[in-house]
């Protein structure tokens, strides 16, 4: 009994630990996704959130710098998601959910892709940002 | 007698001794106060426990109008922001936040009296909680997250009374609370498991007190852990503008309730909007369609605050000064209510802005007395003999100071005088020329026009406004106009002032077109002037010059210039026009509500409203009770038509 109450409070903290003040749900409209083809030129691999930045064109056609929230460092670490990964200029095709705010560059990452070597996330079980 | 049988006779006499001795009168708490130290898991089964309500969900709040379109337009996306990454919980969610809860208790070395109990969360900075019967600070000082909390146990239960805390929300994902509420919280302890009773009282936003109770039970095996920030400024709202500030129009975001509300068909909509009504069981008959809401009374509970009093004490006009340290060589004097900065040291004294000019009497004797005890503390002797420091012969410093009477204070070398404003520049005639600033000629050598008096620093605008002529006359005298004006976009004093560089940036088209800023670059202190108040919108001149787009200009440039010490608050400490001490945590939030407003008087005017229309549509509705007002000199209305004004030029 009391591996299982151990379990359960550090399951609680890890959880709590990649949930920072603000939440998906309220941040982003998450029954919307737009789709990002540009450049990467930030990755930050960090805790609560890990972020990319990248510069695409928005729906006008003028160049943004988009900034895609993704997971912690646990997570991604569990999918395979080192901070070596992804490279400043790498192309990348992503799909996410935009942010709440119209006009605003912030999104939630729901699927990367990059074309030039075919390395992928979002497709597979637990690569969705929690 | 056996030594065992003898030692145990001494036990017992001992003992008899000590019961007999008489207890004291104590303050009314139990003899042995219930231990609530310790590690605490969270321990409740109530729905939005750990998480959040939907977005639009304000059931069982007791939202006002203002607090429900305060929070409709609040976007999360405001965390992504650099002055808030780092925020902790706001306080009324700290109970309810993930992670655990930990109270320390911090005893009186020589009584064993708990002094201060210490609460933390994963995600908070340390609050403690004072149980030595010391006072509330006064409302002229900084807000915190965390507050200042004092304690006093009731029977059993541990009552905390906590005021002081900054603005943020009663509950993640949209509810919020302004930076007037106040907390009182009942924690009882029954075997392993500790009750929380807390009441948010925030007249602002709510038309009763929000009570929630959250249970925790004893942990033995695990620690609270704490979350460290390392957000710093970091784009995470993406774009390339650091200002952007993510907010609602009104009823842009009605969306977000209507989804929620489709997935639960079940709530009516009239409940989920919250209000005090919805929160007592006569709402049933509303609900039931037997009694209109506008017609329904219930018992409702009002707040215990003085709303207007307690805005009014942060700027008190009191006729008198009051004198509160603020960091390095920097004091914030609160004169009847306006606030001059005085940087005090071995230098002399450096002030900006002299207050109204009915206070310079008052003003002049306790920067006197400031500047005395600054510069000529009395200190007990610490050095004897022929060798001690500064000393001649064998005459020490502390006979030089006991038998000749202490040096004078060194005097005001600099004014600086952040806008026209009568209260700015209201003592600058009388202070300035009991000052003492060395020019050519010949140190101390009066110089014509100019005498020995004070330097006074201003944007040009200053010295053209207030040597205007008004009839035959200019507008203010000589003696009381700048002496060292600028034109450029800052102006460094040319030399350190009492050990640190002072730095004055214009803000073009602020509150007139004369505004200044003044940063202490080594105290870490920035005096705002009129661009920042606590107790007030901002007083825009448009015929002086001013603008809105320039006091937000300026307010982001504060932004610019300040960092945080820990987690989005303290560090460069900035001293508003009016009101209370703050940081950039205050400055943000008052930023970010000059934009929001500006946003939608921009919005009113380009759907063709009038003036009129637009006073009417009250743009300023969620901020009103916190910064607007009806009477006096600088009215809502006034505010909302300089904000307009300035928007059609």
């Amino acid at each position: 009994m009391r591996t299982v109450m151990l379990l359960l409070f550090g399951f609680t903290v890890a959880a709590s630990a990649a949930w920072a003040h603000h939440s998906y749900g309220a941040t982003y409209n998450t029954k919307q996704e737009i789709k990002l083809e540009g450049k990467l030129v930030q990755f930050v691999y960090r805790n609560p959130h890990s972020f990319v930045h990248v510069e695409a064109p928005d729906t006008g056609g003028a160049m943004q710098r988009w900034a895609v929230e993704w997971a912690g460092t646990s997570q991604l670490a569990n999918t395979g998601v080192t901070r070596e990964s992804l490279k400043v200029g790498d192309q990348v095709v992503i799909t996410a959910r935009p942010s709440r705010v119209s006009g605003e560059y912030r999104v939630l990452m729901v699927r990367l892709i990059r074309p030039s070597d075919g390395f992928t996330w979002g497709s597979r079980g637990g690569e969705v940002v929690d | 007698m056996t030594r065992s049988s003898s030692s145990a006779l001494l036990l017992l006499a001992a003992a008899a001794v000590l019961a007999s001795v008489p207890v004291f009168t104590q303050p009314a708490r139990p003899a042995t106060p219930p231990d609530i130290a310790g590690e605490w898991r969270l321990e409740n089964n109530e729905e939005d426990t750990t998480a959040q309500p939907s977005l639009g969900d304000y059931l069982g709040i007791p939202f006002n109008a203002a607090g429900r379109l305060r929070s409709d337009t609040t976007a999360e996306s405001i965390w992504g922001t650099p002055e808030y990454q780092c925020r902790p919980h706001s306080a009324p969610h700290q109970w309810r936040g993930l992670g655990g809860a930990r109270i320390l208790k911090e005893q009186d070395p020589l009584t064993r009296e708990v002094k201060v109990y210490h609460i933390q969360f994963m995600r908070s900075l340390d609050r403690p909680v004072f149980m030595d019967g010391r006072p509330h600070p006064p409302a002229y000082a900084p807000h915190s997250w965390t507050g200042f909390s004092t304690g006093e146990w009731i029977g059993n239960t541990l009552k905390i009374t906590a005021t002081h805390f900054k603005d943020g929300y009663l509950k993640r994902g949209g509810p919020q609370v302004s930076d007037m509420y106040t907390m009182t919280e009942f924690i009882s302890r029954h075997g392993e498991l500790l009750t929380i009773v807390s009441v948010t009282d925030d007249p602002v936003y709510q038309d009763e007190p929000y009570v929630q109770s959250t249970t925790y039970q004893i942990e033995t095996t695990a620690t609270t852990a704490m979350e460290t920030c390392n957000g710093s400024a970091f784009a995470e709202n993406g774009g390339t503008n650091r200002h952007h500030v993510p907010h609602f129009l009104p009823g842009q975001n009605a969306d977000a309730r209507a989804e929620w509300l489709k997935d639960n068909s079940w709530i009516p909509e009239i409940a989920a909007l919250g209000g005090v009504k919805t929160t007592y069981p006569e709402f049933r008959a509303t609900l039931n369609g037997s009694v209109p809401e506008g017609k329904l009374t219930v018992p409702a509970s009002k707040s215990a605050l003085d709303l207007e009093k307690r805005i009014a004490a942060q700027a008190p006009r009191d006729g008198e000064v009051h004198v509160l340290p603020v960091q390095g060589s920097v004091y914030m004097l609160v004169v009847d209510g306006n606030n001059v900065t005085a940087q005090v040291g071995r230098d002399g004294v450096l002030m900006v802005n002299t207050g109204a000019a009915h206070m310079t009497e008052k003003l002049q004797a306790a920067v006197n007395q400031l500047a005395t005890s600054v510069q000529a503390q009395a200190a007990t002797n610490t050095c004897s003999g022929a060798n001690c420091p500064g000393s001649w012969g064998w005459t020490s410093p502390y006979m030089n100071a006991v038998i000749s009477s202490p040096a004078p204070a060194r005097p005001l070398r600099y004014i600086i005088n952040t806008s026209v404003a009568a209260e700015n520049v209201g003592g600058n005639e009388k202070l300035a020329t009991s000052g003492f600033f060395p020019r050519v000629q010949g140190f101390g050598t009066a110089v014509a026009s100019v005498g020995r008096g004070a330097s006074i620093v201003a944007h040009e605008n200053v010295l053209n406004r207030m040597s205007a002529t008004v009839g035959k006359q200019a507008a203010f005298p000589p003696v009381a106009q700048p002496t060292d004006t600028y034109f450029d976009e800052f102006h460094k004093l040319p030399e350190f002032v009492n050990g640190e560089a002072v730095i004055v940036y214009h803000a073009p088209a602020a509150t007139t077109d004369g505004d200044s800023i003044v940063f202490f670059r080594h105290s870490e202190v920035i005096s705002a002037g009129n661009l920042y108040s606590t107790v007030s919108y901002p007083v825009i001149e448009v015929d002086k010059g001013g603008s809105i787009h320039g006091v937000l200009n300026g307010l982001n440039r504060i932004l610019d210039l300040a960092v945080a010490e820990y987690r989005a608050q303290g560090g460069t400490w900035v001293i508003p026009g009016r009101g209370r001490l703050s940081d950039t945590a205050d400055v943000a939030s008052y930023r970010n509500m000059i934009h929001i407003i500006r946003d939608r008087v921009q919005d009113m005017i380009k759907k063709g409203m009038t003036l009129e229309q637009v006073k009417a549509a009250r743009p300023t509705m969620d901020f009103d009770r916190r910064y607007g007002s009806t009477t006096g000199a600088w009215t809502t209305d006034m505010f909302v038509e300089a904000v307009y004004r300035s928007l059609r030029k």
